[in-house]
């Protein structure tokens, strides 16, 4: 079902998810976008010199992956506030699982909140965070 | 070992660190579509409602967190976290201004010790000084056991 207003929002529904991207050009060139330099996202043998695993998908790039789950649930979603929680690297070139769950519905201001989540294949979670996210009331 | 209270009083909510931005479209593209993002708002330019998305307006984040004279803690600050609140659209061409100043100091004990947990708003305005967004950047230091 399309979400277009706050009405559209069920309690604990999950959001339908994605999988990011996470390979190392595209890392890099995020990095590169937001004035970092490229090699420890891009490149796993200059990470690993800077005393890294290897790689690593730059950390807010998560919170663009929950940004992004979002505006993909409803077209009409303004993320007002999000808080993302580093909790471990992510690396680059492996797989990452969105989860999301609205946690609470405020019909009257059309605000939803939000639990989200970044996993890695092994289940364990690399990313979480929270979002106050908008929507039409009418 | 460091008295928090004394830390808040000395350093909360007082500017540390201003600087100017002019949003690069392009590099505001990039970072959309890096992360999967789609909607034309953030990926096309000539959009009508073109504006940088949440983890951009983060990035303008990465500059001096802590004041000139903030005390050695401990290690090297790990980046704990990154939040974002949105109050209106940040758009290209524009100058605009980020003002930081700590907006929280507190600690958590754990096994190892104390972690004392500072986070550092940039605030951003655009030239008729409107309030477009807050990006907070949470550090997490453990803290010596001589300090």
């Amino acid at each position: 079902m399309s979400v277009k207003t706050i009405h559209d929002v069920e309690f604990g529904v999950e959001l339908p998810s994605f999988e990011p991207n996470t390979d190392l050009q595209l890392c890099g060139d995020f990095a590169e976008a937001v004035g970092w330099p490229r090699g420890r996202f891009s490149d796993h043998e200059e990470a690993q010199k800077q005393g890294l695993p290897g790689a690593l998908v730059p950390g807010i790039m998560g919170m663009g992956f929950l940004t992004t789950t979002i505006h993909n649930w409803s077209e009409n979603a303004k993320v007002e506030h999000i808080d993302t929680v580093f909790r471990a690297p992510m690396m680059a070139g492996q797989s990452l699982i969105i989860g999301a769950v609205v946690t609470d519905i405020d019909e009257d201001e059309g605000l939803v909140e939000m639990d989200m989540t970044l996993k890695n294949q092994a289940g364990e979670t690399r990313v979480f965070g929270t979002a106050t996210v908008r929507l039409p009331i009418e | 070992m460091v008295n928090i209270d004394e830390l808040r009083e000395q350093f909360l909510n007082k500017d540390f660190d201003a600087r100017e931005f002019v949003l690069d479209p392009l590099k505001m593209v990039a970072v959309a579509r890096a992360s999967g993002e789609s909607r034309p708002e953030f990926t096309d330019p000539d959009h009508p409602d073109f504006h940088a998305p949440p983890a951009f307006l983060c990035s303008l984040a990465s500059g001096r967190h802590l004041p000139i004279d903030f005390p050695r803690l401990g290690g090297i600050p790990m980046d704990g976290g990154k939040a974002v609140t949105c109050h209106a659209p940040a758009r290209p061409g524009k100058t605009l201004i980020g003002k930081t100043h700590l907006h929280d100091i507190y600690d958590k004990k754990g096994r190892s010790g104390r972690m004392i947990l500072v986070v550092a708003r940039m605030e951003l305005y655009d030239e008729d000084n409107t309030h477009l967004a807050s990006a907070d950047s949470r550090m997490v230091i453990r803290e010596r056991s001589d300090s």
